[in-house]
């Protein structure tokens, strides 16, 4: 063993030019590797912290049960599907015990909390500008224990809706399209029955997701009550939970013990979580298409090597060396440049994303951001550094079981 | 078999396709001897000097090293015997071109366990004793046809083999390095190395015990000369 890394190390530093082409496509490999995993996870780490610590891991709703065909269901089981045409029957959309789920929940060990929205739909206009907003109406001390929603306000003035309940806080995104630009600015808020109520902007709600900066009204509970007509009604029970993987198992309880309809986060950002895998793939394909350019390389390097070094296998094997030992010989030679490429690759990538983290650009898509969202986990590094040797041993093993199989005496009698 | 017999074929034949390249060669080597075999090129002497180093197999027929049938099913135990009990040197030096004299002759013995410090005590010893002492350092292109085959035979001597094995070794060099060549493998003889060379220069045969003159694969001649 000590002879074939002694042999295999030689190699490598004296065949410098072939070693450092080969070290090169791994270096390159390792580090998009690594830059681009910390990039598109960075993203999909932030958008899913974000949008959970916003919109909690559970949600209790009242779920539109209207089916077309439902009154022909109930006479003729499956035999009928869909009648055109069936009047829509209003359903009530409230939760009515959300006392009682809260004080039974409340007392779950995975639970951490819990909050009571009601949620309605209308126009918020500011001067001539107005814009559809989804209203949120909160108390807001329950609903900063549960989710963490003062960290997202601009000027930390939750309080402001519990001493006033003409306050509101608006979406970033939503007052920078009315074209509010600070707070204490008036809106009207206009109901769906079209009641007009005039309250003062007292903070912004900057998230980061483009979709609830948007369009997120947030206002005390009772006031909101009282704009949609609903007094003392809740239509939306939030929970938050120890840990969010937990979620499918909770909402499908939550469901079966409430009556009502409850979503898991997972099931809620089902569209999102579909294109994060999509992005994924599309990324580790990349990645892989790299590693396998490198890998062959490191093949072709290694191929040519043992062709050029069938007298020395040769020798070697006249000495006493065995098939194992010119096996660990090669392969060895490809760790190493696996190693060597693995190291120098993360140190590569380690100085691209503190480049990375200095940029500042503005990027506004599904999220908004001041720049390049990094999730600088060691574990990439890692996995960069395992997957480059492991891609540089499989690269040069069938090389290095080539040379293996060279005869000693046909390689003497042909006096190459 | 006498008890100062290091080696003996009994029987050996090869086929190669359908061309029987040995014959049924029977030859043994004591403790101390220098043979040589000789014979026309294609007459078989290489063939046989393979198989009496284990490099190659024989399609029938025995192998004895130190009074022990080889078991050439074993391609571990044959590779340890290599390392261990001979010595190859062949016309061409083989010498590895990356490394320098000093790291080619500690290549058997790295292979064979010898921790490295006395690995390099011993090739810097070996090298000194063949001449090379200022050239321990070089690599094989910087050195001279009869200095590179010099080396070879310090590889070849690393683990003080049982038996030295040579094939053609002064094949490659002029007369100068020639005469210095056989005037090493008389010197290691006459210290108790037995050595065994094959060669298609009759007059080199007159400075070995035993000559063994092989014509299209068999046994024609064996003279003693001393």
């Amino acid at each position: 063993m000590k002879g074939n890394f002694f042999i295999s190390l030689r190699l490598f530093f004296e065949r410098r030019r072939q070693s450092v082409i080969a070290t090169l496509g791994v270096v390159i490999g390792t580090a998009a590797f690594i830059v681009m995993s910390s990039m598109v996870n960075g993203f999909q780490k932030y958008f899913l912290e974000e949008a959970l610590n916003i919109n909690g891991h559970v949600k209790i709703f009242v779920e539109s049960t209207f089916r077309e065909d439902r009154i022909l269901r109930k006479v003729y089981k499956e035999g009928v599907f869909l009648v055109l045409g069936a009047k829509p029957k209003s359903v009530k959309d409230r939760i009515s015990n959300y006392r009682e789920i809260l004080s039974k929940y409340a007392k779950d060990e995975n639970v951490l909390g819990i909050t009571l929205h009601l949620v309605g739909n209308g126009v918020i206009s500011y001067g001539v500008k107005e814009k559809p907003a989804t209203f949120v109406g909160i108390f807001p001390e329950l609903e900063d224990k549960t989710l963490r929603i003062s960290k997202y306000l601009v000027k930390n003035n939750l309080g402001q809706l519990e001493r006033n309940k003409e306050a509101v806080i608006l979406g970033i995104k939503l007052a920078e399209e009315l074209g509010i630009k600070d707070i204490g600015k008036k809106v009207v808020l206009v109901s769906p029955n079209g009641t007009l109520h005039r309250l003062k902007v007292v903070d912004l709600l900057k998230t980061g997701i483009t979709e609830i900066d948007k369009s997120r009204v947030y206002l005390h509970i009772k006031k909101l009550q009282d704009i949609l007509g609903k007094p003392n009604e809740v239509n939306e029970v939030i929970l938050k939970l120890k840990s969010a993987d937990l979620a499918p198992v909770y909402a499908k309880r939550f469901t079966k013990e409430t009556g009502y309809r409850a979503e898991s986060w997972q099931e809620s950002f089902k569209n999102f979580l579909s294109i994060f895998k999509i992005q994924k793939i599309i990324t580790r394909s990349v990645v892989f298409a790299i590693l396998l350019v490198s890998g062959f390389g490191i093949f072709n390097i290694i191929m040519m090597t043992v062709l050029e070094k069938k007298r020395d296998i040769a020798i070697l094997k006249a000495m006493g060396y065995e098939k194992r030992d010119i096996i660990l010989i090669f392969s060895l030679q490809g760790i190493i440049i696996g190693v060597f490429g693995g190291l120098a690759g993360n140190f590569l990538s380690y100085g691209i994303l503190e480049w990375l983290e200095t940029i500042k650009i503005e990027v506004e898509g599904i999220i908004r951001a001041e720049g390049f969202l990094l999730d600088r986990s060691i574990s990439y590094h890692l996995q960069g550094f395992i997957f480059a040797v492991l891609v540089s041993f499989l690269a040069s093993f069938y090389p290095a079981y080539r040379a293996s199989r060279f005869h000693p005496v046909e390689v003497f009698r042909s006096g190459s | 078999m006498g008890a100062d017999t290091v080696l003996k074929a009994e029987n050996i034949k090869k086929l190669i396709g359908n061309y029987e390249i040995l014959k049924g060669i029977n030859f043994s080597v004591k403790k101390g001897e220098f043979v040589s075999i000789v014979g026309a090129s294609g007459s078989g002497k290489s063939t046989l000097l393979y198989i009496l180093g284990l490099l190659d197999t024989p399609t029938e027929g025995k192998i004895f090293l130190e009074n022990k049938e080889v078991d050439f099913s074993q391609e571990k135990k044959l590779a340890t015997l290599r390392n261990r009990k001979f010595g190859f040197i062949f016309q061409f030096h083989y010498l590895i071109p990356e490394f320098t004299a000093l790291e080619n002759v500690m290549i058997p013995m790295l292979k064979a366990g010898v921790d490295s410090k006395r690995a390099k005590e011993k090739a810097e010893y070996l090298l000194e004793r063949l001449g090379l002492k200022d050239k321990i350092l070089r690599k094989p292109y910087q050195l001279s046809g009869g200095e590179q085959q010099r080396v070879a035979i310090a590889r070849a001597l690393a683990n003080d083999p049982l038996l030295l094995l040579a094939d053609e070794p002064t094949g490659n060099l002029d007369s100068l390095n020639t005469q210095k060549v056989m005037e090493i493998f008389q010197e290691l003889n006459s210290e108790g190395t037995t050595i065994v060379m094959v060669t298609h220069e009759r007059e080199l045969t007159r400075m070995t015990h035993r000559v063994v003159e092989i014509k299209d694969g068999e046994i024609v001649e064996e003279t003693t000369l001393v």
